[in-house]
Order: structure tokens, then C-alpha cells, then sequence
């Protein structure tokens, strides 16, 4: 596939990017390089830091969704024999809850600090390939539209204005309402209804979305340092992206495959899942916690990514035992592959696997609390300062060692077995996932954000949202422990008085509205922060790490010279180390090469749109859905096609800052 | 664009050339191996034996296919982490997952083909 | 290493390139993909001895000549690969043709043998034994009709002109690991599936 590279002639090196033409692809069609349309800018580019901003936006979009899901939830819950909500209504909400949090809120907003931050963590022009990287972020958009399309459907027949008919004709579930894991047989046609097969879908076009990214994460992160970036020299979040990708790339075929059974068996009628033909429910399980364990610690080593970015920056020290955080981020990741059973010790495994996964999921403790001691031991003696992305991470270190040792009492076969399926569960993986997680994600937000958009944080509201969240959030989960240990069950709908879970239902509902309108308050201070007139400057935390040593918002070409690096924490060597570690710069006067912008990416992932939907809808009876499908096949095809035959084009750079110097 | 437009380094055709007589033999025994599997399975012996014997000609192929075909021992060591992790990963978690579904719990008496 | 596809400005830390290492990874998450499939089917196998006897419905014969031909035509990819990266384009165009033929000839095999089995009764909702059959051999399938499309792509690339040794061997290797890939998967596949059914 042959390349053209624009060179423009030396007396046109004014770094003027408007001066530069748009090249013809290898297909004869103009690029959308240098366009003045802020849409087709924004739709057909590869740059990672665009792509990085529109996954963080969409993925906040989505945490207010869930959030709000969460919130109709817990009202539902308020009071015994609550009515709010209908009970399928109610089962539609916690699916979407937990499928909207995992997929569509937490690991974009993960992608989102990938994209933005990796390639300007390791000295890159951008990631190994730009263009998959567009395509990754579009194909999340199609999985997002897909799976949430059932709200439409349900909002139609609620109107009288839409009924399924085909096969599965007199179901009126078009959200899907059978839990987040999907369990058979209730996934099966005679059970739920085409919301399954929106979710089927939606999944499958999020895991080709995510296994794209990762597989691009991994190359980058290997291939794309900057020299003298040693592996042992990159900073944690890089390392703990790299881990989660090569979690990704290899559970998501797991659930992939599981989900292909699934759909085999509500479209073909075959016999994976269902019980009349042979069929084990209990092999999805299997599968599904194959993908669904790895899962947990793709969600959450981001997050212990940030929080060893953070953790240094603000206590002025180095992060106590990097290789030893670092191997065991990889520890973690590793074992997060052997434990997937401890899911199902209530299934009846049989002694030994019980005790063999109970054993190794204890073993998962033994890396988590080192890193747990090493955050502790880096502010140990340090410099605190309690800026709002430190005290979002310090939340973090405490919160989140709260959801660890109750997951440590799960990992008990006789304790989990009375745990299972209780609220015990429900307060465990909260505080993990929002104790942890969420603080963490705001961490990164605080600290993050002004490199993105070059405007820093006004006013005391992160004290407010930082108060509202971790209060919020204690309120909320920790009664929940009770609750669950007084037997309430997990997703019932309603409960009757008089079992003891009112007063604590009560205060968990006040809760959750006390973290709602933390979130919320968030939501206001990223607003108060892009209105912010006050610039970030290159460096507003005096922190560590390379990112930091560019503009902010970063150019286009993230560095003007590629930094040579001498150092683990480079930058922070470069402000204050000896001669010998500071930054070097390589000599760029020949331009630098840019990615060109395509179109094809953004055309070959809305291909499934029409197949995703088309395919669901055939489930409910909706006439030539069929072809909708096959037309979105051909767009993914037709577009794949073209993306190959275009060529990777590209054009050279020459900013001012380069050319000066050389 | 005619094949001689690129003048390709003398040590690099000569590399070329080797593998050629690799790829040759390769095909050559696994096409005998496949004759061999073949007539393996009808033949009167132990079927413990034969098992063994089909599992391990057909791990030769696979890694024969591998190491010469896909170039992997010419190339670096990265490539064979990458493909090995993945293969280690799946081959541990599906051998585990076949012994936790073997159980006599895990289907009773009654479902068909039993 | 050989050239680089396209002038970029990545330094490549570990002399390995990019594309070359996105298909090894793309291929050992492959493993998990192929790993699902075949454990499923074996587990239900195991689970159903006497659900279904395939001994009587498979043709030993048929699949020994299919997996003969997929070899030889991975052996031809090998082949195709090397005559790119010596830069021998119409040695290059000979072989390729030659795996696109003997990919079709496997296709066509299986496509027999589908209407055959479906013909004798075993549908994808026969029992657990169809539906994991099928699905398993239909995903290995899929896989070679994808291999056939790439490859025959990348023909009429090379007719067009555009196809320089210098640049495309990257490309033509890449392809070439995802052919030898899709030949190993059916190595297994072959012993687990068919051969050892016929253990007496």
C-alpha cells in the first residue's frame, strides 16, 4: 500500500497547518486532511488525544445514565412494597445499570485516559495504528446505540405504537431486563425477549470496539517509545494499560464466542444453553466468568494506574517500589485468569475446584495489598499536598481496601456461599467499583484534565464533590453489608416490612442520593473548568511523569522534538535531577510525520448499526430487518476494503519550535 | 513494476533460499504425517496408545507449522511471547474447564443422549 | 527485520514491526476464540457419549484429503511469502493463486460435507452434538472464506501494480501468519473432532 508524503518546501516552514493541502488517497478520493469543518475534523480523525476527549465525553454521558438508573433503583427500594416501578421495569433497570456502568461508563472512560495519555506518556507521535484507533472509538458508539436502542422500543409499545411478533412474538422486554451476566436459561427465547438479543448485539460490537483498541495499546506501548524509554522506565499507568490490554485481547473471546452460542441458540435454535435439547446453563456461566473475571481487574487496574500517577505527584517522591507495583499489577492480571469459578462456588463445583479456587482467589490478596503498602509507603515521609486529585486517591486507597477485604471474605467457599446473591455482594462490588474505581477516575480526572484542555480548576467545589462522593458512597454501600447479611436478596423488586431491611433500605436510598449529587457536582466543576479563563501552563502539579512536559493542551504533534529519556520519572529528573538524567531531544528537521485523517474508519464501524439492529429487531418480527443486517455486513466489509486499499497517506510538520532549533 | 526493481541484499536471498528447502521438507512430512494419522486409527492396537500417538503427531504439526511456516524461530523471541501467552492461557483455561465440566453433577441421568 | 510498509516516525524499541505484531497478537487471542469452540464441543461430547455416533456420518477419508489440502496450501503461503520478500513478484502471483485454489477446494469440502450431514439428518439443532459441530467447524470456515477474500484482494492489488516488494511483504507475511494460523486451528480440529472418534 503505497504512501505519499506531502513535504512542504523549506520556505513554507511557517507551522502554518492551514497552509497545507489536502492530498487524493490512493483511491482516488480527496483526504479529510486540514478540513475546516469542525465535523468532518472531528469524525474521520485519527489524532489519539480527539478520540481520547470524545470517549471521555460519551462515557460520562453514560455514567449519568446509569447513575440515573441507579437513583430509580433505590427509590424503588426506599420503602417495602414500593410500586414505583414495575417489576420487569425493574429487572430492565438493574441489566442496563450494570451493563451501562461496566461497558459503557468505566472501561471508555478507562480508553478514554488510554488514548489521551499513553502516547504523550511514552514520547509518540500517536498510537501504532491511528486509524484502528478511530475505529475502535466509532464501533463503541454503535454498541452504545444498539444496546440502548430497546429504550425506544419499550417507550413505542408503551404508546401502543410497537408489539413483537415473529419469534418472539407476546414478549414485551425490548430492554433487556435478564441481569448483566446473562445467566441461561433466562436468556433463552421462551424466557426474555428481543431486549436479549439487543444486548447480545450491543456486546458484541463494544467487545470488537475494545479488543481493537487493546490489541493497538499493546504495539504502541512496545513499539512506539520514545528512545531510552526503557520498559522498566515507563510510568505506572502505562504499564497498567499494557496489563489490561493483554487482559482484554485474550478474555473477550470468551464472552464473543459465549454471546455467538447464545445467539445461535434464540436465532438457529441450537442447543448451547437450553435445557430441552441438552443444553448446560451452567457452561455460560463458565464462559461467561472466563471473560467476566478478567473483566473485574480490566475495570479496576486503570484505576490503580492512576492512583500510582497521582500518589508520587503529590508527596513529592518517587513511588515506593515500582517494579514490585508493576509485577504485581501483571500478578494480578495473570491470576484474575484462574479464579474465574469463585463466581459459582453456590453451583456446586465439587470439593476440589472449590478449594482450588478459593485458595487462588485468596492468593489475588497478596499483589493487591502490596500495592496497597506501596501507596501507603510512597506518602510515608513525603511532601503531601491535599490538591483534589490527591484527595480523590487517597479516597481510593482507603475505599477501595474496604471493598478488597470483603471480597477477601467471598473468597471463602462456606462465607460466600451465604453471601451469594445478597446485598453482602452488592456493598462489596460498589465499594470496589465506586470506592475504587470512580475516585480513582475523578482522581485522574482532576489531575488530567488541564493537560487536556489546557484550562485549570477554579474554586473549592472539588472539596464539595470529594465530601459528596466518599459520604455519598459510605452511606449508601456500608448498610448494604447488613442488609445483605440479614438475608436480602439482590434484584427482588420489592420486599415485605418486617424482616428488619427498612431503616437501612431508607439510609442506603439517602445515600445514593447524596453520591448522585456528588457526581452531579462533578459534572458543574468540568464545566466551571472548560469556562476556567485561568491557563494550565505545561506543568501545573509539578509532576513526574512526560505528559507533562509538553503544552496543554498538547499540539497536534504532541512534542515538537521527540524527548530522549534518561529516567524513570523524566520529567521530574529533568526539573530537578543531575545533568546526566535530564531530557534529551532528537533532532526533528526534517518534519514530522503525521497520520492522515479517514473516513473509513468512521464507515466501517456504523456497518453494525444496521447489523446489530437489524439482527435484533428480526427477533421481534420487524419485516426486511434481515437485510438491514446484510447490508450493515456489506458497509463493514465495503469499508474495511477501501480503509485497506487508501493507503496510510500522511503529510509532514514542521513547527516552529523544531525548526528554530535546528 | 518488474520483480527485479529492488535490489534485495545477496545474504538476504541466500536466507530466503534455506527456508525454502525447510518449507519443502515440512510439507513433505506433514503430509506423510497426515497419511500416517490416517491409517493409524484402524489399526489394531491399544487405543490408549493411539491416542497418544494422534495427540502428539498432531502437537508436531502444530508446532511445525508454527516454528518454520510462520517463520517464528527466524524471528524475534517478542512474537512467540505474544502468541504463547495466549495459547497458554486458553490451552490452561479449557483443559480447567473440561474437568470442571466432566462431572457426573453436571448432567444427570435423565437428559437425552445420556 | 525487513523494510518498513510506510515512512513513519515510530521508533520501533524492539526491531519488531508493527503490523507483524498486532497479528501475533490478534492470533493468540485467536487461541481463546478457537479454545471456546473446541472445548465446548469436546465437553458436550464427553458429557453425551451416546447422544450421537459421528463415526457413522464422518468421511475419514474426505477430511485426511481436506486437511492434506490446507497444509499444501499453507506450505504455498510459505512459499508466497518468501518469493515477496526475495522480491519475485510473478513467483509471488504463481503461489498465491495456488492457495486461493486449494482454500476453495477445502471450502468446497466443507460445504459437501455441511449438505451431506444435513442430508443424513444431523441439523445445527440435532442434539448439543450439531450445534457445537457446526458452529465450531462454520467459525474455521468463516475464517478460511476470509483468508480467500484477503488473498484474492491482495492478487489484484499486485495486478493493479501498485504491489512493490520493497513495501508490501510486510503486508503479504502478515497475511500469510493469519493463512498458517487458520491451518494449525484445523490440525487440531482434525485430530480432536474427527480422527480420534474413530479410535476403536
Amino acid at each position: 500500500m503505497s504512501t505519499k508524503i506531502t513535504d512542504i518546501p523549506s520556505t513554507l516552514q511557517q507551522s502554518d497547518l492551514n497552509q497545507l493541502k489536502p492530498e487524493k488517497s490512493d483511491i482516488g478520493l480527496t483526504r479529510p486532511d486540514h478540513s475546516k469543518n469542525v465535523f468532518i475534523d472531528w469524525l474521520t480523525t485519527v489524532d489519539h488525544k480527539k478520540i481520547g476527549l470524545m470517549y471521555g465525553t460519551l462515557a460520562l454521558f453514560f455514567l449519568l445514565v446509569g447513575g440515573v438508573e441507579a437513583l430509580v433503583i433505590r427509590t424503588q427500594l426506599a420503602v417495602p412494597e414500593n410500586n414505583l416501578v414495575s417489576a420487569q421495569m425493574y429487572n430492565q433497570l438493574f441489566t442496563m445499570h450494570g451493563t451501562t456502568m461496566i461497558f459503557l461508563a468505566i472501561m471508555p472512560l478507562n480508553a478514554a485516559f488510554f488514548n489521551f495519555l499513553v502516547p504523550l506518556q511514552i514520547g509518540a507521535r500517536d498510537v501504532a495504528f491511528p486509524r484502528i484507533n478511530a475505529f475502535s472509538l466509532w464501533s463503541f458508539v454503535a454498541g452504545a446505540l444498539v444496546i440502548n436502542f430497546g429504550w425506544l422500543l419499550q417507550a413505542l409499545e408503551a404508546f401502543g405504537l410497537f408489539s413483537a411478533s415473529g419469534p418472539t412474538a407476546g414478549m414485551n422486554d425490548f430492554v433487556p431486563a435478564m441481569g448483566w451476566f446473562g445467566y441461561a436459561p433466562l436468556t433463552s427465547k421462551e424466557f426474555t425477549g428481543a431486549g436479549t438479543d439487543f444486548w447480545i448485539m450491543g456486546l458484541q460490537i463494544l467487545g470488537v470496539a475494545s479488543i481493537s483498541a487493546s490489541f493497538n495499546f499493546i504495539v504502541t506501548i512496545i513499539n512506539m517509545r520514545a528512545p531510552g524509554l526503557k520498559m522498566m522506565r515507563l510510568p505506572v499507568f502505562t504499564w497498567m494499560t499494557l496489563i489490561v490490554s493483554l487482559l482484554i485481547i485474550f478474555a473477550f473471546p470468551a464472552i464473543t464466542i459465549a454471546l455467538a452460542q447464545l445467539m445461535f441458540d434464540r436465532v438457529f435454535g441450537t442447543n448451547f444453553f437450553s435445557v430441552a435439547g441438552g443444553g448446560q446453563p451452567i457452561l455460560w456461566q463458565h464462559l461467561f466468568w472466563i471473560f467476566g473475571h478478567p473483566e473485574v481487574y480490566i475495570l479496576v487496574l486503570p484505576a490503580m494506574g492512576i492512583v500510582s500517577e497521582v500518589l508520587p505527584t503529590f508527596s513529592k517522591k518517587p513511588l515506593f517500589g515500582y517494579s514490585i507495583v508493576v509485577f504485581s499489577g501483571a500478578v494480578i492480571g495473570f491470576l484474575g485468569f484462574a479464579v474465574w469459578s469463585h463466581h459459582m462456588f453456590t453451583t456446586g463445583l465439587g470439593k476440589i475446584a472449590t478449594a482450588a479456587f478459593s485458595l487462588l482467589t485468596m492468593a489475588i490478596a497478596v499483589p493487591t495489598g502490596v500495592k496497597i503498602f506501596n501507596w501507603v509507603g510512597t506518602l510515608w515521609g513525603g511532601r503531601v499536598r491535599f490538591q483534589a486529585p490527591m484527595i480523590f486517591a487517597l479516597g481510593f486507597v482507603w475505599m477501595f481496601m474496604m471493598g478488597g477485604f470483603s471480597g477477601i471474605m467471598h473468597s471463602s467457599a462456606p462465607a460466600d456461599a451465604q453471601q451469594q446473591d445478597s446485598y453482602f455482594v452488592i456493598a462489596h462490588f460498589h465499594y470496589v467499583a465506586i470506592g475504587g474505581i470512580l475516585l480513582a477516575i475523578i482522581s485522574g480526572i482532576y489531575y488530567w484534565l488541564p493537560k487536556m484542555i489546557g484550562k485549570m480548576w477554579q474554586g473549592n467545589l472539588n472539596l464539595w464533590v470529594a465530601v459528596m462522593t466518599v459520604v455519598g458512597l459510605n452511606i449508601t454501600f456500608f448498610p448494604m453489608h447488613f442488609l445483605g447479611l440479614l438475608g436480602m436478596p439482590r434484584r427482588y423488586h420489592t420486599y415485605l416490612s418486617g424482616f428488619g431491611w427498612e431503616t437501612y433500605n431508607m439510609v442506603c436510598t439517602i445515600g445514593s442520593y447524596i453520591l448522585g449529587l456528588g457526581v452531579a457536582l462533578l459534572v458543574v466543576d468540568i464545566i466551571l473548568c472548560f469556562r476556567s479563563k485561568k491557563p494550565a501552563g505545561n506543568d501545573p502539579w509539578d509532576a513526574r511523569t512526560l505528559e507533562w512536559a509538553t503544552s496543554s493542551p498538547p499540539k497536534v504533534y504532541n512534542f515538537a522534538k521527540t524527548p530522549i529519556v534518561n529516567a524513570r520519572d523524566a520529567l521530574w529528573a529533568d526539573k530537578y535531577g543531575p545533568e546526566s538524567r535530564k531530557l534529551g531531544a532528537m533532532d526533528e528537521a526534517h518534519g514530522i510525520h503525521m497520520p492522515s485523517q479517514s473516513w473509513m474508519p468512521l464507515i466501517a464501524s456504523l456497518g453494525f448499526i444496521p447489523l446489530g439492529l437489524g439482527l435484533s429487531l428480526m427477533q421481534a418480527g420487524v419485516p426486511y430487518a434481515g437485510y438491514a443486517a446484510i447490508f450493515g455486513l456489506v458497509t463493514i466489509t465495503f469499508g474495511i476494503s477501501l480503509w485497506a486499499i487508501e493507503g496510510p497517506g500522511g503529510y509532514h510538520l514542521h513547527p516552529k519550535e523544531a525548526v528554530e532549533e535546528a | 513494476m518488474s520483480d527485479t526493481a529492488h535490489t534485495i541484499d545477496k545474504a538476504h536471498l541466500k536466507a530466503e533460499n534455506e527456508k525454502y528447502y525447510a518449507f519443502v521438507n515440512l510439507a513433505l512430512i506433514l503430509a506423510a504425517v497426515t497419511g500416517v494419522e490416517l491409517v493409524l486409527v484402524y489399526l489394531p492396537f491399544p487405543s490408549v496408545l493411539i491416542f497418544s500417538i494422534l495427540i502428539s503427531l498432531s502437537l508436531f504439526k502444530f508446532v511445525g507449522v508454527i516454528a518454520w511456516f510462520m517463520h517464528l524461530i527466524y524471528d524475534k523471541i517478542l512474537m512467540t511471547f505474544a502468541f504463547g501467552t495466549g495459547l497458554s492461557i486458553a490451552v490452561g483455561t479449557y483443559t480447567a474447564l473440561m474437568f470442571l465440566m466432566a462431572g457426573e453433577n453436571v448432567a444427570p441421568q435423565e437428559i437425552p443422549g445420556r | 527485520m525487513s523494510q518498513e510498509a510506510s515512512h513513519d516516525d515510530g521508533h520501533h524499541n524492539l526491531m519488531v514491526n508493527n503490523k507483524k505484531l498486532i497479528m501475533w497478537l490478534f492470533l493468540g487471542s485467536d487461541c481463546m476464540f478457537f479454545g471456546t469452540l473446541i472445548s465446548t464441543h469436546l465437553i458436550y461430547r464427553k458429557l453425551y457419549p451416546n447422544e450421537f455416533e459421528p463415526t457413522q456420518l464422518f468421511s475419514l477419508e474426505l477430511t485426511s484429503f481436506s486437511t492434506f489440502i490446507l497444509l499444501m496450501s499453507s506450505f504455498l503461503m510459505a512459499l508466497s511469502v518468501s518469493a515477496m520478500h526475495k522480491g519475485q513478484m510473478k513467483s509471488f502471483r504463481r503461489n498465491v493463486v495456488g492457495v486461493i485454489f486449494f482454500g476453495l477446494i477445502f471450502l468446497g469440502c466443507q460445504v459437501y460435507e455441511f449438505t451431506h450431514f444435513a442430508h443424513e439428518g444431523l441439523l445445527v439443532s440435532t442434539g448439543t452434538f450439531g450445534s457445537t459441530f457446526y458452529l465450531m467447524t462454520g467459525t474455521h470456515g468463516v475464517h478460511v472464506a476470509i483468508g480467500i477474500f484477503w488473498l484474492i484482494s491482495m492478487l489484484f492489488y499486485s495486478q493493479s501494480g501498485k504491489m512493490e516488494a520493497h513495501k508490501n511483504a510486510i503486508d503479504v507475511e502478515v497475511a500469510g501468519l493469519y493463512w498458517h494460523f487458520v491451518d494449525i486451528v484445523w490440525i487440531v480440529i482434525f485430530t480432536v473432532v474427527y480422527l480420534i472418534e474413530f479410535i476403536a
